[in-house]
């Protein structure tokens, strides 16, 4: 009897799952987005264009170019959005001399591996799914829609034509199924890949609106990003024809244009950076002080220089640490800083008056007054001895002469067992009752106060109450595009293109609102230098010596130098020294980093990326 | 219910054991590739560390790998995988050489690499003056058309036979560098004779000496001299 029981049970069973086996499962899984979910509202399509501005390789405040030197350890490197991102300090110019920092050397030059080809996909899925979607987007909606996803792809793929020259050009998401050799793409030649990226900017120019939320793009960020593009590769034809390492990549037009291409570049530089006249202009809130005019420019929100911008916040969990890594900890709440603007840097603004004409220091009653007759730019830019911040004063001090007899020069050639000051490696030590050192450096003992006698000002956020000034707590955006940028950009294509006069008017209105005088004339040098001295720890100049292909010259064997104050003892004065910075590090910029190398993992993924650029 | 525990961790080691006795079939990297990279000059190319270098890339494999050229000019890399190669000198400072030959490496595969050094460092004498050095050498272009602009001169100076870029004490060596910048067809008979002092040597101490003429090819490659020993007297 049991067995027939379980026999029509077991009988059932079988009958009942054959019968319903049958029938196709087809109810739309609830985990996953279909394309309707996304593309049919403004709110999908604002979920998903999130992650593509997430990812757009901005060179922020948490960007680390590299690996070297323990630079990542915390959690990854490159393009960085997390909740702990704080080591700020590892940055660009801190390898090539704007400032010195933990980079043992210049050894950024072989990059991260940047292969953004997963968002490219996402914006290339995007492109062709959006005009399926007319009906309830609008077909304007639809326009201003593909005009930022031109836009997108156009930032994707100049974050590539920097460091690579010629990447594969994808505009269609590729099918996975398909056989490897459609999928495995060649490289287009970098001629190629910056004429794609101007041919985008241009569709987002003509299909975006003039205005957008704060950190979306609109028309004139398409264009203020084309100026900058386009100077780049205007650089890369004028310049790399005649500075490059010979390859095979350099022969097939990888790496490198030709000569000939360079005007039309300048030109198209020129004319996007033009189409911004008028729509925005520099900040000059409070004309009347200069200094705060200029530090307010990096932490005012609503700047009318402000074209596109990175926010931040704490709720979101993608706060920086800007504040506390740039600021020793005497200012802070806590952590430490690490890199710090070199005395080369601030002698682009002109030689600092340090010493007497019979070569003997000058002798200062105050650490403060050191920073008379100075720019206010670049008083905003650097915080020079004497400058104070939270209530607390930048007291650098090297040490303490007894007394000092000489020049300066005599002094700083001597060896350092031969020279009579008093130095300490912390700072309790007291000499005659006076603390040797100030609690802000600088010493050899560590690199947590100043190895130069500077400390960074730019974007540091000054109304902050010092106890809340800790790690991943800092949210004021960075300006990824100015439009004093723009306007230097404009200039240099205009120079280059033999109109000094359109340069010198552009130059002057920077000059202007820094408090600077004004210029009677420009060449390429002072729009270069100008450049350097508005856009210092931007990012900028990093790039700007690789398009110049000044960098292995500017960066050969190169040592920088910091200013050290010391208190003379028996005169109750100070003076400053020019020394070499005190970890005395050497950069040398190796040719090949004018262009990274093709990451190896994708070599081997897809062969026909290469030949890799020269020398790799 | 113990037997069949001990039957099932009898069988259990069986298992084990015998799942470990796969060999490896392929070979190690027992395969070797050495030589000489040949001066057109005559002898050897001295080179230094960080420039000269045999790139080889496995015919197949996607990642170049280098031997670095020894101070003599001799090359050895004992821990190569057997198969063919493509192999080709570079870093400098020699005229680029463009034609990559195919090579099949094995154990003890030699081969010897010809090239023509940018500059040929001739004459070169050292002579101690108490502890001031006195350098005297000439230099020349074994072909002057197109030849990348000479940047700078130098002494090197350390304490062992390895002496080079890199391997200097850098207040004997870096500190004495002479700033040239200047084409060999432009530069006159004179110049092309140099002179360099090292001076406050270390009395007592043995030093290795060589001079390096740096160009601005794509490496910032140099030429060197031949070495020489110097002993400063106490």
């Amino acid at each position: 009897m049991k067995s027939i029981h379980k026999l029509i049970i077991a009988l059932s069973l079988t009958a009942g799952v054959s019968v319903t086996s049958c029938q196709k499962l087809n109810v739309p899984p609830k985990n996953i987005f279909t394309s309707d979910v996304i593309f049919n509202s403004q709110a999908g399509i604002q979920s998903f264009l999130a992650t593509l501005y997430q990812d757009l390789p901005i060179e922020d405040f948490k960007y680390l170019p590299s690996s070297a030197d323990g630079a990542g350890s915390g959690g990854g490197y490159g393009f960085l959005h997390g909740g702990n991102d704080w080591t700020e300090f590892y940055n660009e110019a801190g390898a090539i001399g704007e400032e010195v920092g933990p980079w043992s050397g210049f050894n950024i030059g072989g990059g991260f591996g940047f292969w953004p080809y997963g968002d490219i996909r996402n914006v290339n899925i995007m492109i062709a799914e959006l005009p399926k979607h007319a009906t309830q987007l609008t077909q304007t909606g639809v326009d201003a829609l593909l005009g930022e996803a031109h836009f997108l792809r156009a930032y994707y793929y100049f974050g590539m034509a920097k460091r690579y020259g010629g990447v594969p050009i994808i505009t269609v998401p590729q099918d996975p199924g398909a056989s490897l050799s459609t999928l495995q793409v060649h490289r287009d030649k970098e001629q190629a890949v910056w004429d794609f990226i101007g041919a985008e900017l241009d569709l987002g120019y003509k299909m975006m609106p003039a205005t957008s939320d704060a950190g979306r793009a609109n028309k004139y960020v398409a264009a203020a990003l084309k100026s900058r593009a386009m100077l780049y590769a205007a650089c890369v034809a004028k310049y790399g024809s005649t500075n490059f390492v010979d390859g095979e990549a350099h022969t097939a037009g990888f790496a490198g244009i030709p000569a000939s291409a360079a005007t039309a570049y300048f030109q198209a530089a020129y004319d996007a950076a033009k189409l911004l006249d008028g729509v925005y202009s520099l900040y000059n809130a409070t004309p009347g002080d200069k200094v705060q005019n200029y530090v307010d420019l990096f932490l005012k929100p609503n700047s009318p220089e402000n074209i596109f911008i990175k926010q931040y916040s704490k709720a979101n969990n993608t706060a920086h640490s800007w504040d506390a890594t740039m600021s020793p900890r005497y200012f802070t709440a806590d952590a430490l800083s690490r890199s710090y603007p070199t005395l080369d840097l601030v002698q682009l603004w002109g030689n600092l008056q340090v010493t007497n004409s019979d070569g003997t220091p000058k002798r200062f009653d105050n650490r403060a007054d050191i920073q008379q007759g100075l720019e206010p730019r670049l008083l905003a830019t650097v915080y020079f001895p004497g400058a104070t911040l939270r209530g607390l004063t930048f007291d650098m001090q090297r040490g303490i002469y007894p007394s000092f007899s000489g020049t300066a020069a005599a002094e700083v050639a001597k060896q350092p067992n031969s020279r009579s000051y008093i130095l300490s490696g912390d700072t309790k030590t007291l000499y005659q009752g006076k603390q040797v050192i100030g609690f802000t450096g600088p010493w050899t003992g560590g690199d947590e106060l100043t190895r130069t006698g500077f400390y960074v000002r730019k974007y540091v956020d000054y109304n902050r109450v010092q106890a809340t000034v800790g790690l991943n707590s800092s949210v004021q955006p960075w300006i990824d595009l100015r439009y004093a940028e723009v306007l230097l950009n404009r200039a240099e294509a205009a120079v280059e293109l033999g109109n000094a006069g359109d340069a010198l008017a552009d130059i002057n209105q920077i000059r202007a609102r820094a408090g600077a005088t004004l210029y009677g004339s420009v060449d390429l040098t002072k729009v270069r230098n100008e450049r350097r001295m508005e856009l210092a720890f931007e990012n900028q100049y990093y790039w700007d010596i690789k398009r110049w292909r000044t960098a292995d010259q500017v960066l050969d064997r190169a040592h920088f130098k910091g200013l050290m104050p010391y208190y003379v003892y028996d005169e109750n004065k100070y003076i400053f020294l020019a020394e070499p910075e005190l970890f005395n590090r050497e950069y040398t910029f190796p040719k090949q980093s004018y262009y990274e190398p093709i990451p190896g993992g994708e070599i081997s993924k897809n062969p026909n990326l290469l030949p890799n650029n020269p020398g790799y | 219910m113990k037997k069949l525990i001990s039957i099932i961790l009898a069988g259990m080691a069986v298992l084990a054991i015998s799942a470990c006795t796969k060999t490896d079939n392929y070979d190690g990297p027992n395969a070797s590739f050495q030589g000489n990279i040949i001066s057109t000059a005559g002898g050897n190319l001295p080179t230094s560390s960080g420039s000269t270098q045999i790139k080889l890339q496995q015919i197949g494999w996607t990642t170049p790998q280098t031997i670095p050229s020894k101070f003599d000019g001799t090359f050895e890399d004992t821990k190569l995988f057997k198969g063919g190669y493509r192999v080709i000198p570079t870093g400098g400072a020699f005229w680029p050489v463009y034609d990559t030959i195919t090579v099949n490496i094995a154990q003890g595969t030699r081969h010897d690499f010809t090239v023509t050094p940018y500059i040929v460092i001739k004459n070169f004498t050292a002579t101690l003056t108490g502890t001031t050095l006195n350098i005297t050498y000439d230099i020349d272009a074994p072909i002057v058309a197109g030849l990348p602009t000479i940047k700078d001169t130098q002494p090197y100076v350390n304490t062992t036979k390895l002496v080079g870029t890199g391997a200097s004490i850098r207040d004997f060596s870096d500190v004495n560098a002479v700033t040239i910048n200047k084409d060999f067809i432009d530069m006159s008979a004179a110049e092309k004779s140099r002179t360099l002092t090292v001076p406050n040597l270390i009395p007592g101490r043995t030093f290795f000496v060589r001079v390096g003429v740096r160009l601005s090819d794509s490496y910032n490659s140099s030429n060197f001299s031949n070495i020489i020993e110097i002993d400063v007297p106490k």
